[in-house]
């Protein structure tokens, strides 16, 4: 019992250097942003802020307005689009990597790993000049070459939803179809061969087995594209809202709205109290989402 | 064996985290050592070092280059030991870095009345609450620029509606008769500040929905419409560079980039704008040297040399022929050096009707509004009355949540 205990304590000792680091890093942050959320930090009040309590957290919520709401949606929207499709064609492609007499394997996956590759700022800004621009944009000589008009990409919110939508698919699929072809190679071969000696059809193999079998190993990467996707940030903001280089499509995440309802007015506080908010949002959110796979256990 | 290592590891991260939180007080040799922040070109850096070597004082200036400088300056203008000592950057950051308490007036070290050679539009963009907090060094603006491939010296538009029929003309078969960044708030204040209208004032208050500054987004918006539809950077100097537009509003920093592609840019002075009489008046942003607080106090000798030094009109002239930096000391013009140079005139003239940068810190939340407000006209086709008032609406609240 002595001995176990004095292992408990050697344990926390060893990671004690790593848990320092953690709490520094991770949790100090999120303490200290309550803390200044408290405050009236800001340019006017540099070094002599005081704490003025729930005040920057009644003007958060009262300039997260109609607009907030509007902006929720929007994200909410965004998320359940690009999951969907980002799921779906992931697995279209992981299923044709895993095609049995497939030549060049390897250099496919290489090919498709290589957005992931790449830093997601020059990607963006890659797609926005090369490919959307109505001056110079591949999309609009190919739109000349076939007679039609050039089309202002990104000016509009529907066209603009939609040309974020495939970048951030061209930035998320990599890590997706990693993910499922890692988990489908993972399934047993006995389940196909049983299963087509029964005969059963390429869908129901797939509905009845590869579906049930890969969901649980793919359920932790999911959680996390979908976090990453509901706070993404820089797809939209640099394709359409970037200053300087605003293409006039009006479409916010709560990420960008947030950013142009305070992060520009340099009041730490008040900003702060909105991170807060948000934060709270996503806890609430990863509770809903970890409450679900438990229940489907315990059926 | 293994155990020594991971505590001697332990050690080394801790001794890690916890240096840094030592203290010492200022030597001779420290009160000497100047650490200048800036992010300028190479060209620029190297005239002000040359000049400090002619001075021959034991001081040691240390010149670093930071690239995103104003918010650094946010997280440690406080912090001594972080800090630097001076800073090189343009005037409109001022107020923030005042109102911070982090910034010593210029005047502390270098009287006021030596100050009297330089142009009064910079002392003007150098004065936040009456104070002046800035060194001036050079100044930029705008400035009108062709092709004189296409745009011949005669062909020149003197006012704006003659810059018009020139566009109606020649924007056909993907060659643009002008373009500029005409959705972006620094390009388009030329047009609002022309016109009698403004985006904020001295006071800090916006004036989106000012009857002028409507008209102005008004007036403007057909010049738009002959225009391409993205306002960015790239695409705009890259049609100048490329022959595609014939003309355009672009900074002082375009024409080496242009030139080195061969061609023949020509510079003029700004169309003049016919409702109003005055021409297109860009802001002005004036580079020169703050002090932080901190060093005005601990090293004041030191700083007070180095000013000096580069307060000698010399230098400007120098930054001139290196780099086309304006000179802000008056008497430059007087030079034939300076007035032989087309460039640096041209930013002279344009500088007698541009407008200082509004230096307050609520200009820091009007880049984006008024970004919106001339998307919202330029691009999306909105209601010139409406989006105006929705943006002032928007800029006082902004404005407000900063306090």
């Amino acid at each position: 019992m002595k001995k176990k205990k004095k292992n408990i304590l050697f344990a926390y000792g060893w990671a004690a250097p790593s848990l320092l680091l953690i709490l520094l890093i991770v949790i100090f942050p999120i303490i200290y942003t309550g803390y200044i959320s408290l405050t009236n930090m800001n340019v006017y009040h540099w070094n002599n802020y005081d704490i003025i309590g729930l005040d920057n957290y009644k003007d958060a919520l009262f300039v997260l307005d109609n607009g907030f709401i509007k902006a929720f949606g929007m994200t909410v929207l965004w998320t359940v689009v690009s999951m969907v499709l980002q799921l779906v064609l992931a697995f279209i492609i992981a299923n044709l990597l895993n095609i049995k007499k497939l030549r060049l394997r390897n250099v496919y996956k290489t090919l498709l790993i290589f957005p992931w590759a790449m830093p997601g700022y020059v990607s963006i800004l890659l797609w926005k000049t090369g490919m959307f621009n109505s001056q110079f944009g591949l999309l609009n000589q190919w739109m000349e070459k076939l007679g039609f008009s050039s089309v202002k990409w990104l000016n509009t919110n529907f066209l603009a939803f939609c040309c974020c939508t495939v970048v951030n698919l061209w930035l998320a699929l990599p890590f997706m179809i990693t993910i499922i072809d890692g988990a489908l190679q993972s399934i047993d071969k006995s389940y196909y061969e049983s299963a087509l000696l029964d005969g059963a059809s390429w869908f129901e193999r797939t509905v009845y087995i590869t579906i049930p079998m890969i969901r649980q190993i793919i359920a932790p990467s999911v959680v996390i594209t979908v976090f990453t996707t509901f706070k993404q940030f820089d797809v939209i903001y640099l394709l359409t809202q970037q200053v300087g280089a605003k293409t006039g499509a009006d479409i916010h995440t709560i990420m960008t709205y947030a950013y142009e309802k305070a992060f520009i007015t340099n009041n730490y506080g008040y900003s702060s109290a909105i991170s807060v908010i948000i934060f709270l949002i996503l806890i609430a959110f990863s509770i809903v989402t970890n409450l679900k796979p438990k229940e489907e256990g315990a059926v | 064996m293994k155990r020594i290592c991971a505590i001697g590891m332990i050690l080394c991260i801790l001794t890690g985290m916890l240096c840094g939180c030592g203290s010492s007080s200022l030597s001779e040799e420290e009160e000497n050592t100047i650490v200048i922040w800036h992010d300028k070109e190479d060209a620029v850096i190297k005239v002000l070092e040359e000049q400090l070597k002619n001075t021959d004082s034991g001081i040691k200036v240390t010149f670093e280059k930071k690239s995103d400088l104003t918010e650094s300056l946010k997280m440690v203008g406080n912090d001594p030991k972080a800090a630097p000592d001076m800073y090189l950057f343009a005037h409109d950051k001022i107020g923030v870095y005042a109102e911070m308490g982090i910034l010593a007036p210029i005047t502390d070290i270098i009287p006021k009345e030596e100050l009297e050679p330089y142009m009064d539009n910079t002392i003007e963009a150098a004065t936040y609450k009456g104070e002046i907090y800035q060194l001036p060094l050079y100044y930029e603006t705008l400035l009108f620029m062709y092709n004189r491939l296409y745009m011949s010296d005669e062909e020149v538009p003197e006012t704006t509606e003659e810059l018009y029929a020139y566009m109606k003309e020649n924007t056909k078969g993907g060659h643009y008769g002008f373009v500029e960044q005409h959705s972006t708030p620094y390009y388009a204040a030329g047009w609002i500040n022309g016109y009698g209208g403004y985006i904020l004032n001295q006071e800090g208050k916006p004036g989106l929905n000012q009857e002028k500054t409507v008209e102005a987004l008004e007036y403007h918006k057909k010049f738009v419409e002959l225009m391409p539809g993205e306002t960015e950077y790239a695409t705009v100097n890259t049609l100048f560079n490329e022959g595609m537009a014939h003309s355009t509003i672009a900074g002082p920093w375009l024409i080496p980039t242009v030139k080195e592609s061969g061609m023949d840019v020509g510079v003029a002075p700004m169309p003049v704008i016919e409702a109003s009489g005055t021409p297109i008046s860009p802001y002005m942003g004036v580079q020169g040297i703050q002090v932080l607080k901190n060093a005005a106090e601990t090293k004041p000798k030191a700083i007070e040399e180095v000013l000096r030094a580069w307060m000698d009109a010399d230098v400007q002239v120098k930054l001139a022929k290196a780099s086309g930096c304006a000179p802000a000391n008056e008497t430059c013009y007087e030079l034939e050096e300076i007035s032989s140079d087309e460039v640096v005139m041209a930013m002279k003239e344009t500088a007698e009707n541009a407008v200082p940068m509004p230096n307050v810190p609520e200009m820091d939340v009007m880049w984006t509004v008024a970004g919106t407000l001339l998307t919202d006209v330029n691009m999306s086709g909105k209601d010139v009355q409406e989006s105006a008032d929705k943006a002032q609406q928007e800029a006082e609240n902004l404005i407000k949540s900063m306090q």
